[in-house]
């Protein structure tokens, strides 16, 4: 049924990796382009010069430490609190019998859904009220929060497919519940574990809007919300500009090369089985 | 064993944080909206810490506003169109995937990756430059193929405006869409594939009767999950326009953001927000159907 490689998939899957990858390789080649180069009426598509000037200059830009750190900060703080919480849930949901355990799933499942754009208004209202408004702490509550059902979902995903029988036996050989946590399954549960810390990491890192709305004064601000500071009445710094975007995805390309498989077949996966 | 557990207080304590976080963070917020979308909420009833009941009056306010319907007429649109495209071309390339050479096939897999994980802000600045007024690449190649338009602004006209927004849009999504249907496509049991074949079914038929069947749910959520991130759309739009779109460029997201936070008007703002979800609800309610039955097995 499915012969070797035909010509007209690999003539189109060549198309195809040069419409997807240009973006990516125009950021990068630009980023290593002298001014004189980019600011040319007629750009060419092969770098002949290299320089790091706008390297420098991107990192030279007031406020890149300041924004590095408060990501670092907002990355962390999500990724650490996030993983315990989904953590404990999704024991519970995997492993135990409850009382509204499908109505607890299911909210999950729809709150995921919640477009972010409509809830800004009463969220930013919440967080002013409550003082968090401009202030890092507000950010991580609310990534927190956006991050957890799909946390929880995927970590159920890798906890189901870990044999219950396994915990069985290491209580009846005489381990506590504890115990039999720490030394069964959260050894077999460490891969899901990478792969959705990651992810929450990713998001954090990467989320742009809630950021924008929640913080208002220049030392809060994170990557993204740095990004779109390069744009002013002014116009655009293009050639910083492109460095600095590549300095951002890095991580994120780096993170997500690891763990782009347990995500994608964690989303889908279940849908597959139904 | 599990019903001995059933009366422990244990699931109920491993639960009760998320239950915080997505209580305060996510449910409170959908109350409040709701309360919102009721009030008069502007300047002077933030200082006061309390809105006035105003009934319908925002609804019937954004329901007589012409410009609403423009604006919801207009998202449709630039939604349905992104979702077509994004969703077909990732099913094409998928299928694509399936008979590439498999040196080509990692290159498109690693070049999808690289895609997936540019941040948002990062993909639009790019985008942003690759058609930008004075030294756009794109601009630059369609001059050397014998056209003459230097520096063009290719937001003045909304058409390709939206056009650039919904391609660097559905550039993002196409990763997602592209890996997880050959990741469907790829567990599909070979042996009923060739069960099939020896039956002598053609290739129509194989689709129809074996494919088909198992690709739907996945396609199902493909599908709602992009009408879901389309539908709300905002920074690309906001960031492409330099922060301050004109009406032409309106969609509900920035709609109901210039309302609140450009104008103060929070109750109509809410209203504007409440009827985008909805709206989302209906389109997508086959899918939450689908969802609930997943979540209850």
């Amino acid at each position: 049924m499915r012969k070797s490689s035909s010509f007209f998939s690999n003539v189109s899957g060549v198309i195809a990796i040069i419409l997807m990858g240009f973006p990516v390789y125009w950021m990068i080649t630009t980023s290593f382009k002298p001014k004189s180069d980019i600011l040319s009426t007629n750009p060419s598509l092969i770098p002949h010069s290299f320089s790091l000037s706008n390297y420098t200059q991107a990192v030279t830009k007031e406020g890149f430490i300041q924004a590095l750190l408060n990501s670092l900060i907002v990355v962390f703080f999500t990724v650490v609190i996030s993983m315990f919480v989904a953590l404990f849930a999704s024991i519970a949901v995997a492993r135990m019998k409850f009382r509204g355990k499908q109505i607890y799933i299911a909210s999950i499942l729809i709150v995921q859904m919640l477009p972010l754009s409509a809830l800004l208004i009463p969220l930013y209202l919440l967080l002013s009220k409550l003082q968090l408004t401009d202030k890092l702490g507000g950010v991580v509550l609310t990534y927190i929060a956006f991050v957890l059902p799909f946390v929880i979902w995927t970590l159920r995903g890798f906890l189901i497919n870990i044999p219950v029988e396994l915990e069985e036996a290491g209580l009846v050989d005489g381990c506590t519940r504890p115990q039999v946590y720490r030394k069964i399954l959260f050894p077999l549960m460490a891969p899901g574990l990478v792969a959705t810390s990651v992810f929450a990491f990713i998001q954090a890192w990467n989320e742009f809007l809630l950021a924008y709305i929640l913080l208002s004064s220049q030392d809060k601000a994170t990557m993204p919300i740095w990004l779109a500071g390069f744009t002013n009445r002014f116009g655009t710094d293009w050639g910083p500009l492109m460095a600095a975007s590549t300095l951002t995805a890095l991580p994120v390309v780096i993170f997500f090369s690891l763990i782009q498989n347990k995500i994608a077949t964690g989303v889908t996966a279940g849908a597959v089985k139904g | 064993m599990r019903n001995r557990r059933k009366k422990s207080p244990w699931p109920y304590l491993l639960i009760s944080p998320s239950l915080l976080a997505l209580g305060l963070i996510l449910c409170y917020p959908i109350y409040k909206l709701i309360t919102l979308s009721f009030e008069k909420y502007g300047l002077s009833e933030i200082i006061a810490g309390k809105g006035t009941f105003v009934g319908l009056q925002n609804f019937t306010d954004t329901f007589t506003d012409p410009e609403f319907w423009t604006i919801l007429e207009r998202t449709l649109f630039f939604t349905g169109g992104m979702v077509l495209v994004s969703v077909v071309v990732g099913a094409w390339l998928a299928h694509l995937m399936l008979n590439m050479s498999p040196i080509l096939r990692n290159i498109l897999n690693g070049v999808l990756i690289l895609v997936w994980a540019m941040p948002q802000l990062v993909s639009i600045s790019v985008w942003r430059w690759m058609f930008s007024f004075n030294f756009s690449i794109v601009t630059a190649v369609i001059n050397s193929l014998g056209f003459e338009m230097d520096n063009h602004n290719y937001f003045v006209n909304t058409f390709s405006g939206f056009l650039i927004i919904g391609g660097c849009v559905a550039w993002g999504a196409l990763p997602f869409i592209t890996i997880s249907i050959y990741a469907a496509l790829t567990q599909v049991p070979k042996e009923l594939l060739e069960a099939a074949e020896i039956d002598g079914a053609n290739s129509r038929q194989v689709f129809r009767t074996i494919i088909f069947p198992i690709l739907l749910p996945v396609y199902i959520i493909i599908i709602s999950l992009s009408v879901i991130w389309d539908f709300q759309v905002f920074s690309h739009i906001w960031i492409f326009l330099d922060s301050r779109p004109s009406a032409e460029y309106y969609t509900m997201a920035i709609y109901a953001f210039q309302k609140s936070f450009g104008l103060s008007e929070y109750g109509m703002g809410a209203a504007i927000s409440l009827i985008m979800i909805l709206t989302l609800i209906t389109i997508t309610g086959y899918y939450l159907r689908q969802m609930m039955k997943m979540g209850s097995e």
